[in-house]
């Protein structure tokens, strides 16, 4: 009776954990919005034929992304259940932080994991922490990119944090213009 | 103890090669004469238009699109348990790996995704799936051969000149009443 129910156990564990983010518990949630993308969507996104530059340099950007994740809450319970998987994650992942800001009430974190060089990153996690007044936001974009380079992204896509990740990325003091 | 974990492990792999997962067409026959449900077939042929006066693009463009399905569920009120087991069941059939998903946006009571079946330079099948708790879900399936990202940009220019038949979306009307 007690192998069956280990085996049982053993099996819906490996099931469960196979390919799971630790994120992704948060999507379907009530008062959770979701925005996700994956790898895929920017592969298709970045084979399209573009004509001006700034959309050019926009796919060049797209080519380099694999998984973009927003969770989005005004619900308190929410908030501290994502600041607590995302500190727990920060502890695992061996992120740095990038930078902090705290701006009337609500604080900005956010880290990376660098590349081979500094500026380029292979995940960036920010966390907006509304502090009951405004949106907590958990964002998780993972790829191999130039910090540099996220400014076209904050432009062209209205994120919820957009605003706040702009400000890394033209304070970031990497290698400026260089591939 | 070894033995446990060679069960488990062999259970894991039978269930993961026995999946034989119903897919969102099977879905579509089943569910589309049922009550509550709408379903709507879309040839090319809604797009009226003179092939003559397309750019060569557009015209590849417009015969890789070969059909539309669409099955709508309305919820009325009463239907609040089946919305929630049905909109499960098309999400788990999503899950499968045949679906690719490209992004997703939600906020628990509503919802929708995007996903495709084949290759990325040649997709056969788009699917969209779009839930709201007050109005229902609808899933569309836009089938074709050898769609790609440039295809669908381009179908998107030929909708914008086309003349679109109002016919064919007729059974729509029954959602607004």
């Amino acid at each position: 009776m007690k192998k069956i129910f280990l085996s049982l156990l053993i099996l819906v564990v490996t099931n469960v954990a196979f390919g799971q983010s630790v994120f992704d518990k948060f999507e379907d949630q009530e008062k959770i919005r979701t925005v996700i993308v994956n790898k895929k969507m920017f592969s298709l996104l970045s084979k399209m034929k573009v004509e001006d530059k700034e959309t050019q340099q926009y796919v060049n950007l797209i080519k380099k992304l694999e998984n973009l994740k927003v969770f989005a809450t005004q619900s308190d319970s929410k908030a501290e259940e994502m600041k607590a998987t995302a500190e727990k994650y920060l502890k695992t992942a061996g992120m740095e932080e990038l930078m902090r800001i705290t701006d009337k009430g609500k604080s900005v974190k956010i880290y990376v994991k660098s590349g081979a060089t500094d500026s380029q990153i292979k995940e960036l996690l920010m966390f907006v922490d509304g502090s009951g007044t405004e949106e907590t936001v958990l964002m998780s974009l993972t790829g191999n990119f130039d910090l540099d380079e996220l400014s076209v992204l904050t432009e062209k896509m209205k994120l919820p944090g957009g605003e706040d990740l702009k400000k890394a990325s033209k304070g970031s003091k990497g290698p400026k213009g260089g591939k | 103890m070894k033995i446990t974990i060679f069960t488990a492990v062999l259970f894991s792999l039978l269930l993961l090669s026995c999946s034989n997962e119903p897919s969102i067409q099977k879905y579509f026959v089943e569910n589309s004469g049922k009550k509550d449900f709408i379903a709507l077939d879309i040839s090319p042929s809604i797009i009226n238009i003179d092939k003559s006066k397309l750019t060569p693009e557009q015209q590849t463009a417009l015969n890789s699109f070969e059909k539309m399905n669409v099955l709508i569920f309305k919820s009325n009120g009463k239907n609040e348990t089946q919305y929630q087991s049905e909109t499960q069941k098309v999400g788990d059939i999503l899950k499968d790996e045949t679906y690719q998903e490209l992004m997703k946006i939600g906020s628990g009571k509503d919802g929708a995704s995007v996903s495709f079946v084949g290759d990325e330079n040649d997709i056969d099948e788009f699917i969209f799936f779009a839930k709201n708790q007050d109005n229902g879900f609808a899933v569309v399936r836009i089938l074709g051969n050898d769609m790609n990202p440039n295809n669908i940009m381009n179908m998107i220019g030929i909708l914008q000149i086309a003349n679109v038949d109002m016919e064919q979306l007729k059974p729509l009307q029954g959602l607004l009443k």
